[in-house]
């Protein structure tokens, strides 16, 4: 365990970042590149490390290590921690490489382009690095919500970096209010998972057991060993408790009702957006999940929440991508949508297929973002997809690596987009067909908007291939875009590789129709068999979700396992097939397209205006809590201050009158005096009982 | 073996002898210088003679003659090398320091050795154990700030000898204070520190407000120890006894009335020291009119003496714990209800009269007044509850302990922010709280140490006072004393204000335009040394806090 290299300097895949943070605050004017270079040294020296660490892990050990005993309460201490097991290791490698490109991207983005105060960018994506490094990391609920606060923080800053303009300063504004309404909930959830279990701990240890252990103890005890409030049960109460915590996940992965931060946080710089708002920090959420998974699995409630969740937002959020006219927005909803997907899996009981798409989400659509950020260099920062067109032959480069990614986000086999929302659908309609009662239907309702919305995005995405990169360039700008360096190209490069072949890990399809054994590596790489991730390996999690929640796999509905699993991947690839279709029909064919959306009428103004969401919020805000917080304020001002005021003045009219007794004349004070003690004997005469 | 247990009154010798040599020293002048040395050789030589000849004369043995004559030949020698005149400043200054400091260390080194066995040198009358240790750690303090800052402040005076001297004797009668185990050696003890306080805030002869305080101070000093002896002539009346414990084991039934009156009078003898309400009206005039190192000394090392007295006096004579049924019996009088009402009006009457003050050092001088309100709860709250008999008990303890922490906090707390003032009346700032405004962009290292003993004084964290307020209120909570604590909790939000106020003019106000502009010119060595040195302390006091409270707390068991 201990004594593996790897692991002994894990804590430097954080510490690199932070260094560089602090060094870039200080000295960025001084620094080459205005702090760029040391942000890419640190993370490069990151991604080796958790290279390093996932290599380690890959070889069958895991670490988890108390750094730092904060407060010493002996009954319940509260630490930080690392730890590091197959699924932290991967999201380290994910986290650095992305903040890797995009910091290399950000020369082409951001210096190349003359922006002003890039040592504050630079030292802000080092903080963003570090608090995301080491949220994943964090081997504790309440030290993970810390860095999850952290990132929202960095969130905020970032997409305000432009914040003498409006745009950013409210977008940022907006992101971090919403996330902080959901992140209310989470705390108020960590609060009462450390008072209900004493620890937060996601990881049993010699002296110490994990809080999903104890609750799966206490369920199969019937709630012994446990401290629940309110008079609740320890289900009901753990299913609180988890709602509580899911507060922060809708929030911070922009989950239904909470997204509508999201689209807004496009205001920031791309290279932010790809990779705060795409590839990491969004992704926080649904790491949180399934970081925690063995405690979510024993709630079926909860599970079938978070699975209804993530079908209707993954639909919800596709159909507005539809109809967006500015490139980063069709992005922005798509990301909404991807992660509906991710907890869609969740819910519907596939740990391993959300992490799967978890990971090649991240490689996509920072791809994709990164492309639109290519684009929007080129076309001098304008983003309406109605000013582009023909990019095509003008940037080659960007063109067929947003190709490539764009094929991964429709599903398209064999980019690496379709074997994890793939395995994501499939998962969840063997869970729903095998599932008796409620629980079964209610997966294969969200199977069934899931899978919808794989029509959807197939047509939002090639809708925004066409318009970007086909036909005739519908601009000045457009027939002559601004040609972009290699820094911008390489991180797009590397990218599209992946996200063309990062499917390989997984190819479950593959093996179970083929069946050739053994190509789930993914699978296996979460299924470690060492004895202190015991608790946290995907088959653990089938087998509580089996025993506790009732959720059974049944593959043979439709026959064998194998037509089951073509049935499933026919459908969705058939679905996709069908939107890429309908958007070359609408958009691709003809150089010059028309602006089909119009057609859909009241439906078009209801996407365009996303629903409403953010007018009911509004209204919920101005409307609802701000007479409440008036009310609350007049209680305040008259009762409280009151109170207080009066207290003060009380004071200072009594402290004038006192002032009176201190007249400076010497036998004033020696008769008060003489006054005082008479006084004084004289009560302790009458009821001490001496005149009695 | 020979008795050694006078020994452990080394800090109060210490103090004491350095006294005396600073003023031996003083007395070296140019004509006398030449007797001086001829006088204390022969002395010398004389001493030794009688040594050889007769060893056991008066009972001192071979070994205390020869001490005394070579303390005779030590003399002789100062004589020789002190270099008369203006020269010897530094010197007496830093006798004056080294002797604090000195008995400081001894006092420190002697509680941390504690074996928690009381030692009574010279009798019954006085008792070294861990609550004296303590507060002759408190007193050395702040005797040693004092002179440190003194150093500057009396630069430009005359009769220096004279004022370390008396610092310094009064420093003695402080630290006895703390270890008198008997009425008589109380009163003395009392009196040992009062009368060099007379002197020493009528020291600016020049200055009528000083004179005049002094003055003040005197006539209500006489009138307060006229009221305590009296009060100890009437224990004495009803009990034979004036030996503590030897007062509460006479304690008969008998003579209620009288024994009662007597108790009360203790009290207000008490109070007079402590600056509680109605015997605090001398402190405003002294503290405001006495030069500010003056005012710190009484504030604070006179103050804690005060209350090391109540603690004694009234745990040990006038109350009998009952440790199987974990009860407190109060006996003589009511003394708890009076100590009570004392608090809350010794509280209140000092915030609220702080609240309106518009010069700074009488503001402190008020609050000085409401701090002895917080820890007169300490007694007040003394009689309080718990769920068993050891835990009353320990309740108890923790009440008693809280007081003496807060006492050595405000040592230092207050001793600071009195130093200030004294910087500050040595830079001619001014008096009023306008005056003080800018102070923070000219002097920010001082004005920093200010603001951390005024936040201190309001009990915030992280500074010491906060942690002395939160064990002390704590404590008065625990013992069943909610609304006590209230009283001082509102008290000590009321206390916020003018402790900000303070720090809103050194660093936020701007200078009315009527205001000439502040000048500083030096900075001078000693007062900025003292300062920083009780601002550091007070913000490390969670480094200290926890062994210095776990001494309190033993302290505490020791009396209950």
């Amino acid at each position: 365990m201990a004594g593996e290299l790897a692991f002994d300097i894990a804590p430097a895949i954080v510490a690199l970042p932070f260094a560089s943070f602090l060094a870039v605050l200080a000295l960025g004017n001084y620094m080459p590149k205005k702090g760029a270079s040391a942000g890419i040294a640190a993370t490069a020296g990151s991604l080796v490390l958790s290279l390093f660490a996932l290599v380690t892990v890959a070889g069958g050990s895991t670490y988890q290590q108390d750094l730092f005993t904060w407060s010493g309460a002996e009954e319940v201490p509260l630490h930080f921690g690392i730890f590091i097991d197959p699924l932290s290791a991967m999201m380290l490698v994910i986290v650095s490489l992305i903040a890797l490109l995009v910091h290399v991207f950000s020369l082409g983005y951001m210096n190349d382009e003359g922006e002003t105060g890039l040592p504050r960018y630079y030292s802000e994506l080092g903080l963003f690095t570090f608090s995301m490094l080491a949220f994943v990391m964090a081997d504790n609920l309440l030290m993970a919500f810390m860095f999850f606060e952290l990132v929202g923080l960095c969130s905020y800053l970032l997409i305000g970096f432009w914040f003498r303009e409006d745009g950013p300063a409210s977008a940022a504004k907006k992101a971090f209010l919403v996330t902080r309404f959901g992140d209310y909930f989470f705390l108020i959830g960590t609060v009462g998972i450390v008072a209900t279990f004493g620890t937060s701990r996601f990881v049993s240890t010699e002296s110490h057991t994990a809080f999903p252990v104890l609750a799966e103890e206490a369920l199969a005890e019937g709630g012994h060993g446990v401290t629940t409030f309110l008079g609740f049960g320890p289900e009901a109460w753990f299913s609180i408790i988890g709602l509580l915590v899911l507060g922060g996940v809708i929030g911070k992965s922009a989950q239904f009702p909470l997204h509508t931060w999201l689209p807004d946080a496009m205001e920031g710089p791309t290279p932010v957006s790809a990779l705060i708002h795409a590839a990491t920090m969004v992704a926080a959420g649904v790491y949180l999940v399934a970081r925690m998974y063995g405690f979510y699995a024993l709630l079926p409630t909860v599970l079938a929440i978070i699975a209804l969740t993530g079908g209707f937002t993954a639909l919800f959020a596709a159909t507005m991508g539809v109809v967006k006219r500015e490139i980063k927005q069709v992005l922005a909803y798509s990301t909404i949508s991807q992660y509906g997907y991710m907890m869609l899996a969740l819910g519907g009981g596939g740990y391993v297929a959300a992490t799967f798409h978890l990971m090649t989400h991240a490689f996509f659509k920072a791809l994709l973002f990164l492309g639109a950020g290519s684009v929007i260099i080129a076309m001098h920062h304008n983003e309406d997809m109605w000013d582009m067109g023909g990019l095509k032959n003008k940037m080659p480069v960007t063109y067929y690596t947003f190709l490539a990614g764009s094929l991964a986000l429709a599903g398209i086999v064999p980019f690496a987009g379709f074997w994890s929302k793939d395995e994501v659908l499939y998962e969840v309609l063997v869970h729903g067909l095998g599932s008796a009662g409620t629980t079964g239907t209610i997966l294969l309702v969200a199977y069934a908007m899931g899978l919808v919305a794989v029509l959807f995005t197939g047509f939002y995405t090639f809708r925004m291939v066409f318009l970007t990169f086909h036909g005739e360039p519908r601009t000045e700008t457009a027939r002559d875009p601004e040609p972009v360096r290699w820094n911008v190209k390489l991180p797009l490069v590397v990218l599209g590789a992946l996200a063309t072949v990062a499917g390989v890990v997984n190819m479950v399809p593959v093996e179970k129709v083929l069946g050739i054994k053994g190509i789930d590596y993914l699978h296996q790489f979460l299924d470690p068999e060492t004895e202190l991730v015991s608790n946290l390996t995907a088959h653990h999690y089938e087998e509580v979700l089996h025993d506790v929640s009732g959720y059974t796999a049944d593959a043979t509905a439709f026959g064998s396992e194998s037509t089951t699993v073509l049935i499933s991947a026919g459908l969705s690839l058939g679905l996709a097939l069908v939107g890429v279709g309908l958007a070359y029909a609408l958009y691709g064919r003809s150089p010059t397209p028309e602006e089909h959306t119009d057609k859909l009428g009241g439906l078009k103004t209801l996407w365009y205006n996303n629903y409403y969401q953010d007018e009911y919020q509004v209204w919920l805000a101005s409307g609802l809590t701000l007479p409440l917080a008036k009310l609350a304020d007049r209680f305040d001002q008259g009762i409280i201050d009151g109170a207080v005021n009066g207290v003060g003045r009380t004071s200072l009219t009594g402290g004038s009158y006192v002032k009176r007794i201190q007249t400076g004349i010497v036998t004033n004070y020696a008769a008060l005096l003489a006054l005082g003690l008479v006084a004084l004997l004289l009560i302790v005469g009458v009821t001490g009982g001496w005149f009695a | 073996m020979a008795d050694t247990t006078w020994l452990t009154l080394a800090p109060a010798f210490l103090l004491g002898l350095t006294g005396l040599l600073v003023l031996y020293v003083d007395s070296i002048g140019r004509s006398t210088k030449g007797p001086i040395a001829v006088l204390s050789l022969l002395g010398s030589l004389a001493v030794a003679g009688v040594a050889i000849a007769l060893p056991d004369a008066l009972g001192l043995g071979p070994a205390g003659w020869s001490f005394v004559s070579f303390t005779l030949l030590g003399m002789f020698a100062l004589a020789l090398f002190v270099q008369p005149g203006s020269q010897n400043r530094r010197l007496i200054a830093g006798l004056s320091t080294a002797g604090a400091v000195g008995a400081l260390g001894v006092a420190a080194a002697f509680l941390f050795t504690f074996d928690g066995e009381p030692v009574n040198p010279f009798g019954d009358a006085l008792v070294v154990d861990g609550m004296s240790l303590l507060f002759a750690v408190i007193v050395a303090s702040v005797t040693a700030m004092v002179t440190v800052a003194s150093y500057n402040y009396i630069a430009e005076h005359s009769y220096q000898a004279e004022y370390y001297a008396l610092v310094l004797l009064a420093g003695t009668g402080m630290t006895l204070m703390a270890s008198a185990n008997s009425l008589v050696t109380v009163f003395v003890a009392l009196e040992l520190a009062s009368l060099p306080s007379y002197a020493l805030v009528a020291f600016l002869k020049e200055n009528k407000g000083s004179v005049e305080a002094g003055l003040k101070y005197f006539l209500v000093g006489a009138l307060s120890s006229a009221v305590f002896a009296y009060g100890v002539s009437l224990v004495y009346g009803a009990t034979g006894s004036l030996q503590l414990t030897a007062v509460q084991n006479a304690i008969t039934g008998e003579f209620t009335g009288m024994l009662g009156m007597g108790v009360v009078m203790v009290v207000g003898g008490i109070a007079f020291k402590t600056a509680s309400v109605p015997f605090h009206f001398w402190a405003p005039e002294a503290y405001e009119g006495a030069p500010a190192p003056i005012s710190a000394f009484l504030s604070s090392a006179s103050k804690a003496a005060g209350f090391v007295i109540a603690f004694r006096v009234f745990t040990e004579a006038f109350l009998q714990v009952s440790e199987s049924a974990g009860e407190f019996l109060v006996l003589g009088a009511d003394w708890v209800l009076v100590f009570q009402i004392l608090a809350v009006v010794t509280m209140t009457l000092g915030n609220l009269a702080a609240v309106t003050q518009d010069k700074v050092k009488r503001m402190l001088a008020y609050s000085s007044v409401g701090h002895a309100g917080y820890v007169l709860m300490s007694l007040a709250a003394l009689s309080g509850g718990g769920a068993t008999a050891t835990a009353k008990i320990e309740a108890g303890q923790f009440v008693l302990a809280g007081g003496m922490m807060h006492l050595f906090v405000y040592g230092f707390m207050n001793t600071g922010a009195f130093l200030f003032i004294a910087l500050a009346e040595y830079w001619d700032v001014g008096r009023t709280f306008e005056d003080f405004t800018g102070l923070g962009r000219q002097a920010p290292v001082a004005s920093v140490a200010m603001t951390v003993f005024m936040f201190s004084l309001a009990g915030l964290p992280p500074f010491g006072g906060f942690l002395s307020k939160y064990l002390l209120f704590g404590a008065t909570v625990n013992s069943g004393f909610v609304w006590l604590a209230a009283v001082a909790i509102v008290n000590s939000a009321v206390s916020l204000y003018y402790y900000s106020k303070l720090v809103k003019a050194l660093w936020f106000d701007e200078r009315p335009d009527d205001k000439k502009p502040l000048e500083i010119s030096s900075r001078p060595v000693g007062l900025y040394a003292a300062v920083i040195f009780a601002a550091v302390v007070t913000t490390a006091m969670y480094g200290v806090f926890g062994p210095v409270s776990d001494a309190a707390i033993e302290a505490a068991a020791a009396l209950l």
